[in-house]
């Protein structure tokens, strides 16, 4: 079979790290390649490299037989290499066709929108997908953006598609889809890496699968000639449980009421309209839906982001609504943000800086005017090494952190109770395990359930609908910024989920 | 498509992601020599050997006096400095160093007038109420700004900037006005200042006080951006506003308290301008010091400890123009183009140590 891409001895170092160490690894035409492994394996610098993002420190790249050098994206797009990126790069203010020929030397001065729009609209409706090219991106779900981030590569007649976790943010409906027209491309003898976390969709989706771990390539094999464990077992090195224990626990008091909420999205349109939602103490709530959906602005009104317009939140019978976030992070309100580089991380900083950008002004940490990094420093090395982050130091840069470590380090200032040295009341967590490998998210799992059995209430946000009915205690629909119905894991199937999900479906209950 | 003339370079400009510090020091003294040779072109078009021209800019770094009138020159421009690294820390574009040095004289000035005339309080606690009054009134020039920013999104370039046009006025005002001396002739100048009011010499020449005062400063806003809570809100504000919102930051009490810090340190330049360079105060006292801050303060790369020698540096530079001036009849204005042309080249250098300019061959098949 012919070789699209073919990676020779590629060594990638940062200070600290090396990143890609003697990386080979190949694509074929035609053909789905999955990349394993943990979080900061080298997957991403990996393609990086490929897409001209990086230069390799050495190691050779060929296109179909030749010997290229690609120094930046646009050889790369050149070349026929396109890539979606972990976090989606599109402009919500742009409408899908500006996002899909921004950049575009050949449309030239004058666009002719009608021709280019009726090109747009083929290419969709050729893979199955239904995108209006003058839609704004801010209206379209996340499994559109994803439609589109690919309609622009395949506007550009990219040949290596490259497809950085692309499945993190999808329902499993909008999955089915974009596997469906991934495989089509192969069989149009298109290339497709396909970067992810999540063993089955390995075996639904791939013809050959390479694992990477601690910058080495250590695996590669025709999928059907492997399995889960083996694969699991190269990825982390042990062997790993799939399923998790959940001890019973009656919920004794409520934690959050809320009642009859309202709130505005940024386009001053009303995104929550009269959410009723109570969350227990020793309770896991899950909230399931489409993006978009309202789900985004729930935990903002929650944490004191966003103005409710109506309505009440009652945290230990305090209604918080639209009080400041000091406030509401002084009650016990953890929060994982649903985009970590939206608000959550500061890039620049360092990884000490991010751990304690909340808890920085609660004793022990500072006194009146003084910051006390002494016990910041020492108490930083403690999380680190819980929530194993890996790190060169802790005064690197966040920047210089892999997508799954820059979440173990949310997830480090949110969980470890910095504030008032007790586990939090409550925690909104969205999209808790995005971009985390299995073992950590194996720990994040382990880690909700063990702080709502200690007394956490706990409210998650996901997309992962057999994620929320293992963890969660109850399972919420969120569908057109109402909650649809609550029920409990094992009282509804998958399939009558998803059609409540797409709004399809009214509930009963 | 034919291309006839393909070129296989292209010139392409990428943000650096770190810089080391040799790399760094080397291209701001590069082009430190690349401005004095080009200002030595410009000599030589005038006519003037540049030789000269080196050799009276060296004076001023060697000569005891002239060094010492540079530190004088430097204390206004190092504390407006100090400043502005308070504001910049924040993402706060502070360019109105300039108005609040010269609220700083205006609030000086005013307690050595009222004191004069009225004499309330024992001379020597003077200076110490001048300072007081110097740095409120700079910090609530620039917390005005501030306030507005965050609670009106009102850009605080502008804010700043028209606020220095309004505050020189206001001395203008002042000076031709009220405050004129009636012993003066006439002049547009205050009442000169006693010597309880003007910054001594403590022991010789090298400790005066207000080099004293601008390194205690620069220790102080160490301090302060380094180990309190406030210094930290200040950094991560200037990192992302939505973040630090997020991370439950009082936006509107850290933006208005850091404009206001910002400001009162350049208030107390000002004070050093009048009672440490003129002993009085006049119109125009300040031929710019609080523009230079800024690029002091971005050659400093915000650091305090670097703003005292970078500020001295400039202040020397000041005082060459005079000398230039005086010495070899060079006009005023061809002595501003020369100080341009330096500060141009430090600009560029500036540029050069945060982007990456690279010619790079077209990637493509081998
Ligand atoms: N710009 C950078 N500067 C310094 N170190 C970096 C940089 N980018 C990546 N690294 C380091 O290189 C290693 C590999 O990171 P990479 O992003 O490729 O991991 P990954 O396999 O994509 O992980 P994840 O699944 O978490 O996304 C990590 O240790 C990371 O900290
Ligand atoms: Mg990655």
């Amino acid at each position: 079979m012919e070789e699209l891409v073919s990676l020779r001895g590629i060594v990638k170092r940062f200070p600290g790290v090396v990143a890609n160490d003697n990386v080979d690894f190949s694509l074929r035409k035609g053909e789905i390649h999955a990349l394993l492994g943990e979080n900061g394996a080298g997957k991403t610098t990996l393609m990086n490299i490929l897409y001209g993002l990086y230069r390799p420190d050495s190691g050779e790249i060929f296109i179909e037989g030749r010997r290229v050098k690609i120094e930046s994206p646009r050889d790369a797009i050149k070349l026929g290499i396109g890539m979606v990126h972990q976090n989606f790069k599109l402009i919500p203010s742009h409408t899908v066709l500006e996002n899909i020929i921004l950049g575009l030397k050949e449309v030239g001065l004058i666009i002719n929108y009608k021709a280019i729009g009726e090109k747009i609209k083929q290419l969709a409706e050729s893979y199955g997908w239904r995108i209006n090219p003058s839609a704004y991106v801010w209206q379209l779900t996340a499994g559109e953006k994803q439609q589109v981030e690919l309609l622009k590569l395949l506007y550009r007649d990219a040949k290596i598609l490259i497809l950085d976790e692309p499945t993190s943010v999808l329902t499993p409906q909008e999955c089915k889809i974009l596997f469906q027209a991934l495989r089509r491309m192969a069989n149009e003898g298109k290339g497709v890496i396909f970067i992810t976390h999540k063993l089955d969709e390995v075996f639904a989706i791939s013809d050959r699968v390479t694992v990477m771990r601690r910058g080495k390539v250590v695996f590669l094999k025709e999928t059907s000639k492997t399995n889960m464990s083996e694969l699991a077992q190269y990825m982390v090195g042990r062997p790993v449980i799939f399923t998790i224990e959940k001890k019973e626990v009656q919920p004794s008091e409520e934690v959050m009421v809320i009642k009859n909420l309202k709130a505005f999205n940024d386009k001053g349109v009303l995104a929550l309209k009269g959410v009723n939602l109570t969350v227990m103490k020793n309770e896991i709530v899950g909230i399931i839906g489409v993006t978009g959906n309202g789900q985004q602005e729930l935990v903002e009104v929650i944490s004191g982001l966003r103005k409710a317009t109506e309505g009440s939140i009652l945290i230990d019978g305090v209604n918080i609504v639209n009080n400041s976030p000091e406030k509401i992070i002084k009650l016990g309100v953890a929060f994982i943000p649903p985009e970590p580089l939206k608000y959550g991380i500061i890039p620049n900083l360092t990884i000490a800086d991010n751990l304690f950008m909340k808890a920085y002004r609660y004793k022990p940490y500072s006194n009146g005017v003084l910051i006390n990094w002494k016990t910041i420093y020492e108490k930083s090395e403690e999380l680190v090494k819980a929530f194993q982050i890996v790190s060169p130091s802790l005064s690197a840069q966040a920047r210089s952190l892999s997508g799954g470590n820059l979440q173990r380090l949310i997830l480090a200032r949110e969980l470890s109770g910095l504030i008032g040295e007790r586990i939090p009341r409550l925690i909104v967590a969205a999209y808790p395990t995005k971009g985390l490998d299995i073992g950590a998210t194996e720990f994040v799992h382990k880690t909700l359930i063990e702080y709502s059995r200690r007394g956490s209430g706990i409210l998650i946000v996901s997309e992962d609908v057999e994620e929320a009915l293992m963890v969660c205690d109850r399972v919420a629909v969120m569908h057109d910024g109402k909650i649809v119905s609550v029920f409990k894991p094992g009282e509804l199937d998958i399939e009558k989920i998803g059609l409540m999900m797409a709004g399809v479906e009214i509930a009963s209950t | 498509m034919a291309k006839l003339l393909a070129i296989p370079y292209t010139v392409k400009i990428q943000k650096r992601t770190y810089i080391t510090r040799k790399v760094s020091i080397s291209i701001t003294f590069l082009s430190l020599i690349l401005a004095f040779l080009v200002v030595g072109l410009i000599f030589i078009f005038m006519g003037i050997n540049p030789v000269d021209v080196y050799y009276h800019i060296t004076m001023v770094f060697s000569s005891p006096t002239l060094l010492f009138e540079s530190f004088k020159r430097a204390i206004p421009i190092g504390l407006a400095a100090l400043g502005l690294s308070i504001a910049f820390r924040m993402n706060f574009w502070n360019i109105g160093a300039e108005g609040q040095m010269y609220m700083g004289m205006f609030a000086s000035t005013g307690i050595v007038l009222l004191h004069l005339y009225y004499g309330l309080i024992p001379d020597y606690l003077v200076m110490f109420l001048m300072m007081l009054a110097a740095f409120i009134t700079g910090g609530l020039w620039c917390s005005l700004p501030a306030f507005l920013k965050i609670k009106m999104k009102v850009n605080e370039i502008l804010t700043t900037l028209m606020m220095n046009y309004v505050a020189m006025y206001f001395v203008d005002f002042l000076i031709y006005g009220p405050w004129r001396d009636p012993k003066g002739y006439g002049f547009p100048l205050s009442a000169p200042f006693p010597d309880y009011a003007k910054l001594v010499m403590l022991l010789g020449e090298f400790a005066y006080t207000g080099l004293l005062l601008l390194s205690l400063t620069a220790a102080l806003v160490y301090v302060i951006l380094k180990y309190t809570k406030l210094g930290f809100e200040l950094k991560i504000v200037g990192e992302s506003i939505d973040t630090a919102r997020y991370a439950g930051i009082n936006l509107s009490k850290v933006i208005t308290l850091g404009g206001f810090l910002s400001g009162g340190v350049a208030g107390l330049g000002g004070l050093t301008i009048v009672s440490g360079i003129i002993g009085r105060l006049r119109p125009r006292a300040s031929p710019g010091y609080g523009y230079t801050a800024i690029i002091v303060v971005l050659l400093s790369s915000l650091n305090p400890w670097l703003i005292i020698p970078v500020s001295i540096f400039f202040g020397g530079l000041f005082v060459a123009g005079d000398i230039l001036q005086a010495a070899l009849k060079i006009p005023g204005a061809a002595v501003e183009i020369c100080q341009a042309s330096i500060f141009l080249f430090i600009i560029v250098g500036e540029f050069i140590k945060r982007y990456r300019i690279m010619i790079v061959q077209k990637g493509g098949i081998e």
